[in-house]
């Protein structure tokens, strides 16, 4: 075996090594375990059951293309106009508040909904797991 | 003498840079691999368990290359994974923003990490990889020189 074989070997035996560590000392979860929701978030399935006011957090372009129906737009860009129109529909008819964006990970929808938070922090307010795609 | 003493600095300089670049990404993601798998999830190249596999072996593999870089014995063979990942990297974020994804990179770390600025991740990426390719190149050219001598 060359020198170069034996370096990636041990740079691979390493890994793996680390990887054991994670999954032994419970430090992460099994790959093969689906990851729990985070604080804040809920399914599609759980949320529909809700009917709940729909905050679509993404662009204003990928909302004209699509969007939930009855969504309202809200994001970080049109913050002012979005919360008064929220506020006109929460306060006629006090339900929880779902906020998506495109995708698991976008993280825009757990932005505004810590800010939601903060500005309603009667309501009850949710992150939707795994983002809407029309 | 002096300038083979700047070049020596400059390429520990550039070593310690790019392990530090590396230890510092992937120890959030070692902490909470299950964040991760959401980060990577969000650029919908790949899916299901194999996301999970990803988000748990690959923070590790920056680690370990990242040391690997200061460590005579595998310095060679970090330096070429460390290339490998940096051109994963720049291929992902430039496939991300080509398809106008709206996510967050995931880089040095996880959570609502504020929307990628693609144009600057891969900038600093091709910095890093011009880095890496000139050490590598560099630790050649001396393992060659040295080959020479004991002949």
């Amino acid at each position: 075996m060359n020198s170069f074989a034996k370096e990636l070997f041990l740079i691979f035996a390493i890994t793996a090594s680390g990887v054991a560590y994670s999954v032994i000392s419970g430090q992460a979860p099994a790959p093969w375990v689906e990851a729990e929701l985070e604080a804040g978030e809920i399914h599609m399935v759980d949320a529909e059951v809700l009917d709940p006011i729909w905050i679509d957090a993404r662009t204003e372009n990928d909302f004209e293309i699509a969007h939930i129906k009855g969504a309202l737009l809200l994001n970080e860009s049109n913050w002012d106009d979005g919360i008064f129109e929220l506020m006109g529909v929460w306060l006629q008819s006090p339900r929880p508040v779902v906020i998506y964006c495109s995708s698991e990970s976008c993280g825009t929808s757990k932005r505004i909904a810590e800010q939601l938070r903060a500005e309603l922090p009667s309501a009850e307010i949710y992150s939707l797991h795994g983002g809407w795609q029309p | 003498m002096k300038q083979n003493l700047a070049t020596a600095l400059c390429a520990l300089v550039a070593r310690l840079v790019l392990a530090g670049v590396f230890a510092i990404a992937a120890l959030p993601k070692i902490k909470d691999p299950v964040a991760f798998a959401a980060s990577i999830h969000g650029y919908q190249v790949i899916d299901g368990v194999l996301v999970n596999w990803v988000a748990l072996v690959l923070p590790w593999l920056e680690l370990t290359v990242a040391i690997g870089l200061l460590v005579p014995s595998i310095r060679h063979a970090s330096a070429v994974c460390i290339g490998g990942l940096l051109v994963v990297f720049i291929g992902l974020h430039a496939s991300a923003w080509r398809r106008g994804l709206d996510i967050s990179c995931g880089c040095f770390g996880t959570g609502a990490e504020p929307t990628t600025d693609y144009s600057l991740l891969i900038l600093r990426n091709v910095g890093l990889l011009l880095a890496v390719i000139w050490i590598f190149w560099r630790d050649c050219a001396a393992k060659s020189q040295t080959s020479e001598i004991a002949l």
